[in-house]
């Protein structure tokens, strides 16, 4: 790590001021960012630690609306009884019970990919502002299977697929006071000019994640494939929601981890099981169908083979 | 308002083991490189440094992490165990991992112990499941595993009736 | 001492390598303990004599050493696979507050060569007062590299004839005539992945000067080795340095030896005055500690339709790195295995542009047992014959390759008792379907021979003190295999006291010789060593004591605890014989006499699998492992079976987990972390069973049992993948068997 000047505040308008500062970040759990500043992708010339911020550490629930606060742990979200199923189960295999112990919820709503390209000191990838994605020619066995873009490097996020499946909002804190907007829309596939996973800014602050309404009573399911037992980021996953009457299902929603730049949904598979029963043949060509334009690179159509399992046992757990 | 401290070295106050303890480092330094080489506590290991292995694992705050990804001077405030503190919960792990053999070479092992201390605080009877679900972030090269598993419950309620 | 020395031709194994050398032994060797002997502390199981500091966090590893006045440094590594270093500017490097020596090959020319080799490959290092500002250091040396051209894929470098030399062949019989012979040929190719060690502590030192000597605290299997290379490397006397290793964490077979890290380290003491640390981090471990070579391996097995072998050809290519010194053989299995009259081996070493291979536990055999039990399961099940039935037609009375008796060999037992505990019984063609549609059940099962079996040199002594406690003194060092514990064992054995009046004082070439821990050599070399020098020792007791008791030395006797001369007669303590000698030490030497030469040493075992196949996703799950093995007695039962778990588990990795991933435009290694070099977790192991054939192999050596390190991750992937194979009729022959090929085998 490159040396770095250290401030810990106990308040979001104190991070807001020192954040005017150029290359300074911030810091909550530190689990992504600590990574890339050894490798020193992320070379700050100062730390702003959000820990000591007590408003926004800490779940509040009601039959209406369920609201996490960004520096409340993977642990304490996944401990919560409120906390709904579907993200529950996304946190059993979120990494390790130590990481989860560290990382909060507004950091893994902005952690960085995991690309070995990209990842690595050496290579300057295009997303680093290299000439093209070496991914393509080179190993590609952990990328995207859908998508247009140069940079072929996936979501690794459990969490985040689990919580747009409920229509989460994000809240974040703008210089007039608090602004929220669906979490999918702060995923955009990168450009030319702008080389990040996110649209959220160096100096925004995640404040909350809220679910509302009728979400939170939706059955829901989260598969991930990993190559070993535990410990991977998701080679493919899958969170489905929907609500079941009288056995038909309705908003659905089927977003899948690890195979794009962003949180993956394919609308046409979502309405292929809307209001219908849900059986293994409704199961099979919905997860046929989410797969249909799947375009995979060299070395991962096993991915495709994978993430049509996942959504058609995705699909089967919402009859459970 | 909040003030910058560093980027060269600046005192640390740490709580360690229920003592507390002073140490000069730059803010970069993370808590498992001030235990080893400004506390002499070496118990916690640096295996990958990145957070991929568990073999630093101490308790913060009563809850087990990897002192690597952690900075040592976001610690200040914080209670900090490790294996050289030897809780009531690390001596059963202790008694355990010896009668069980869960240990070969003993390089993952005082990280394994800190997981399952953390375990221990919050679920004092343990069963299988629940110590594989704990120490599924450390990894043992010499595979002791199965052994691992046997005395995690062992140290634990379960285990202790059992015996 | 124990006898007259005199000097002894012995003829030895270490990691497939046969060798002929010279041993000084005394004396006549103790003959092993019968069968039905009534032992107190061999065979019993023992806590681990050092397991207290290992589980408290108290164990003083190398890596955890600090030293006063101690710098800390870390090496520049190349970034390419093939390059000449041609310019090195450490201008900006040197004028860093706190880095105190940086060397190259422009001013330490010994030790860092013009051409880098590999991605990893050494460049420059630099001693620092902290390891953040020697890292700060190394990114302001500037290098100037000239590019060369460059070879990093085993099977690109096999194209090219320059790069590929036959380093062994090995042949019996005809096999053009064993092939006419058979009813059924198969004749495929399998490969296996380069694997990375990752013991847990990484390889390094702390090299401290006083004056002209130098005293090295390394993390190492073989002390001996590296104070032999360092002393060479540096141009001393070997007595003028020292390697200390009181515990260390892992090696595997990657730490029989110095490394660049050691002698960059006493360079970097020699020119500050003060002492050094360099270990490497896990990105180095992954690039530049050695590793468990890529082979492709062609096979073409032959059989009856009774059941028989009649042919067997078996040519390997292993993808060295840029080791061109040694290779372990893939095709050891294949001719000292089985009885099959025309056999036929051939070995290439092919050099690629990547880290060297070094030993990595049962070195050659591991890769080369998954081929051979591969095939024979495929030509088993082309002849519709039971797969464990056709092995035990092709089953070895004597040594295939040698023509020798075994001096042990219960491979039968270790099959019928795996076959019972796994319920072969039940197996059927085609496996047996799951809880659900998509999963699927097999069985596999695969043959272990490994012919390590320790031996000359190797000495001890054991030192009694006046209180009736005794040091065992011997330089071998205790890798995590429990060497300390076997060794006290052996001696409390041996001088009838307990196991807590022993104390092992080891990790010091200071202490007598003994060799590297690798090959299975541990306590079968040093175990024997160690029971001479007790016996020895005690000896001298009853002199003594006999003189005290006023009976013969040889009417003495230990029964609990106490000496008793003749029956029924006086009991006295070692405590009551010494104690009115002051401060007077008993010493007993030991050495490893030589193995006989008219058998053939080895261990032999079986393992048996039981895999679930996820036939939908490619995900295989390991339920449970049966390992039968036959290593003769064993000395702790409890720190034995740890053993086997641990080999099964690195077995189970070599299957279905680990692999090196190189970016072939680049050279560089993509996985050199633990995040996606995937080693096994505590939920990937299965429910592991273990068993050991009781019978004593009393012909081996005075313990009557050889070593454990190696023999049991040899045929875990040969298993595991022949249970797949059973389970979901698709047969993958490259390792790991990664869902992506498990997928596409199933899809054909």
């Amino acid at each position: 790590m490159k040396p770095f000047a250290y401030a810990k505040v106990a308040t979001a308008d104190e991070a807001a001021g020192l954040l005017k500062q150029r290359n300074t970040r911030v810091i909550a759990g530190g689990t992504d960012l600590l990574g890339l500043m050894k490798e020193r992708l992320v070379e700050p010339d100062r730390l702003v630690d959000l820990s000591g911020i007590s408003q926004l550490r800490g779940i509040s629930a009601t039959r209406e609306t369920f609201r996490v606060g960004a520096l409340t742990t993977l642990a304490e979200l996944a401990a919560h009884q409120a906390t709904p199923p579907i993200v529950k189960e996304a946190l059993a295999d979120a990494a390790t019970p130590q990481l989860r112990n560290m990382a909060t919820v507004g950091g893994n709503l902005v952690q960085r990919n995991r690309c070995w390209y990209f990842r690595s000191a050496e290579h300057r990838c295009w997303l680093k502002g290299g000439p093209r994605c070496l991914a393509i020619d080179g190993d590609s066995r952990y990328h995207a299977i859908f998508g247009e873009g140069e940079c072929r490097q996936v979501t690794p996020s459990d969490l985040v697929p689990a919580l747009i499946a409920l229509d989460a909002t994000v809240v974040m804190r703008t210089d007039e006071g608090e602004d929220s907007l669906p979490l999918a829309q702060l995923y955009v596939a990168p450009t030319a000019r702008h080389r990040r996973e996110h649209n959220v800014g160096d100096d925004d602050l995640i404040v909350a994640v809220r679910i509302g309404g009728d979400a939170l009573h939706r059955r829901g399911a989260y598969l991930k494939f990993m190559e070993r037992a535990t410990w991977q980021f998701a080679i493919a996953s899958v969170a489905v929601s929907a609500g079941v009457v009288d056995g038909r299902a309705q908003d659905v929603r089927i977003v899948a981890g690890g195979v794009a730049n962003v949180p993956w949904r394919v609308k046409a598979a979502e309405d292929l099981l809307t209001g219908e029963r849900i059986d293994d043949a409704r199961a099979l060509a919905v997860a046929e169908r989410f797969v249909r334009d799947a375009r995979p690179l060299r070395d991962n159509a096993y991915k495709v083979t994978v993430l049509r399992e996942l959504v058609r046992r995705g699909v089967l757990r919402l009859r459970d | 308002m909040a003030e910058y401290r560093g980027p060269d070295a600046v005192p640390i106050r740490l709580e360690i083991n229920g003592e507390i303890r002073v140490l000069h480092a730059e803010p970069r330094r993370t808590l498992l490189d001030a235990l080893r080489f400004d506390l002499g506590l070496t118990g916690a290991k640096k295996v990958c440094d990145r957070g991929d292995c568990g073999a630093c694992t101490v308790l913060l705050d009563g809850h087990a992490v990897y002192a690597c990804l952690a900075l040592a001077v976001a610690c200040e405030g914080k209670k900090i165990e490790t294996i050289e503190g030897g809780s009531p919960e690390v001596r059963s792990l202790e008694a355990a991992f010896l009668a069980d053999d869960a240990y070969q070479c003993g390089y993952c092992t005082p990280g394994q112990i800190m997981a399952l201390a953390g375990l221990l605080r919050r679920e004092p009877r343990p069963n299988e499941e629940h110590v594989r679900a704990a120490v599924a972030g450390n990894l043992c090269r010499c595979g002791a595993y199965p052994n691992i598993v046997k005395a995690g419950v062992a140290a634990g309620g379960n285990g202790a009736r059992r015996r | 001492m124990a006898g007259r020395t005199r000097v002894v031709k012995t003829r030895s194994e270490f990691e497939g390598r046969v060798s002929e050398e010279l041993a000084l032994v005394q004396g006549r060797d103790l003959r092993a303990w019968p069968a039905d002997a009534e032992l107190r502390e061999v065979g019993r199981e023992r806590p681990r004599v050092d397991g207290v500091q290992r589980v408290s966090g108290r164990a003083r590893y190398n890596s955890d050493l600090v030293l006063p006045g101690m710098l800390h440094a870390r090496v520049l590594r190349s970034p390419h696979p093939h390059a000449r270093v041609t310019r090195i500017e450490t201008k900006r490097a040197q004028s860093l507050p706190g880095v105190r020596a940086i060397v190259h090959r422009f001013n330490e020319a010994d030790h860092f060569a013009e051409e880098v080799r590999f991605v990893g490959d050494h460049v420059a290092a630099v001693a620092a007062e902290s390891e953040a500002v020697a890292d700060d250091a190394l990114r302001l040396i500037d290098v100037e590299y000239d590019v060369l051209p460059f070879v990093v894929d085993l099977e690109d470098a096999m194209k090219d004839r320059s790069r590929a030399k036959r380093d062994d062949a090995q042949s019996r019989g005809d096999v053009r005539k064993g092939f006419k012979d058979a009813d059924a040929v198969v004749d495929v190719t399998y490969r296996t992945s380069t694997a990375l060690h990752n013991c847990l502590e990484p390889h390094g030192c702390v090299a401290a000067w006083d004056g002209d000597r130098l005293t090295l605290y390394e993390s190492t299997q073989a002390l001996f080795d590296v104070r032999s290379g360092v002393a060479e490397k540096l141009k001393l006397d070997v007595g003028d340095v020292r390697v200390l290793c009181d515990f260390m964490g892992g090696g595997f077979g990657s730490k029989l030896g110095d490394g660049h890290y050691t002698v960059l380290a006493a360079v970097l003491a020699r020119r500050t005055g003060r002492p050094v640390r360099l270990f490497l981090d896990r990105h180095e471990e992954n690039l530049a500690a050695g590793n468990r070579s890529a082979t492709v391996q062609r096979i073409r097995a032959g059989g009856t339709k009774d059941g028989r072998i009649t042919a067997l050809e078996h040519l390997a290519w292993s993808g060295t790195g840029t080791e061109d010194g040694w290779v372990a053989g893939a095709t050891g299995p294949s001719s000292t295995v089985y009885d099959v009259p025309n056999v036929r081996t051939e070995q290439y070493l092919v050099l690629t542009d990547t880290g060297p291979f070094c030993a990595f536990r049962a070195p050659g055999y591991v890769e080369g047992t998954f081929a051979l039990e591969s095939a024979i399961d495929e030509l088993a099940e082309r002849l519709g014959v039971d797969p464990l039935a056709m092995r035990k037609k092709c089953y070895a009375r004597r040594d295939p390759q040698g023509d020798r008796p075994f001096s042990l060999k219960r491979l039968d037992q270790c099959y019928a008792r795996g076959a019972e505990l796994i319920g072969w019984s039940k197996r059927k063609v085609g496996g047996t379907p799951a809880r659900t549609s998509h999963l699927r059940r097999g069985l596999g099962m695969a043959t272990q021979f490994w012919g390590s079996a320790g031996g000359p040199p190797a000495y001890a002594t054991v030192h009694l003190n006046v209180d009736g406690t005794a040091v065992v003194r011997s330089g071998t060092q205790d890798i995590g295999s429990g060497t300390r514990t076997a060794l006290a064992q052996i001696a409390a054995e041996e001088l009838g006291l307990e196991l807590g009046k022993i104390r092992v004082a080891s990790g010091d070439t200071d202490a007598p010789y003994t060799p590297a821990s690798g090959g299975s050599w541990t306590t079968p070399s040093t175990g024997p060593a160690v029971r001479l020098a007790a016996a020895d020792a005690r000896r001298q007791l009853f002199e003594v004591a006999a003189g005290l008791m006023e009976v013969r030395p040889t009417e003495i006797r230990f029964s609990n605890g106490h000496l008793v001369a003749g029956r029924g007669g006086r009991k006295i303590t070692v405590r009551d014989v010494l104690e009115r000698f002051k401060n007077y030490t008993v010493i007993g030497t030991g050495a490893r006499h030589p193995n006989p030469s008219d058998l053939r040493l080895g261990s032999f075992g079986a393992q048996f699998a039981d895999v679930e196949v996820d036939t939908r996703t490619g995900f295989v799950r390991v339920v449970k492992i049966v390992a039968v093995h036959q290593v003769g007695r064993v000395v702790n039962p409890r720190n034995a079976r740890s053993q086997v778990e641990g080999g099964v588990l690195q077995g189970l990795g070599f299957a279905l987990l680990e692999g090196r991933v190189l970016d072939l435009p680049s050279g560089h290694v993509l996985n050199a972390n633990l995040e996606d070099y995937h080693l096994p977790t505590v939920k990937d192991a299965p429910d592991i069973v273990v068993e050991f054939i009781p019978d004593p192999d009393a012909r081996s050596n005075n313990l009557g049992g050889i070593g454990l390190g190696e023999p049991p991750i040899i045929p875990t992937a040969g298993a595991i993948a022949n249970a797949i194979a059973n389970a979901c009729g698709a047969r993958v022959r490259t390792l790991p068997i990664t869902p992506p090929r498990l997928l596409e085998a199933l899809r054909r």
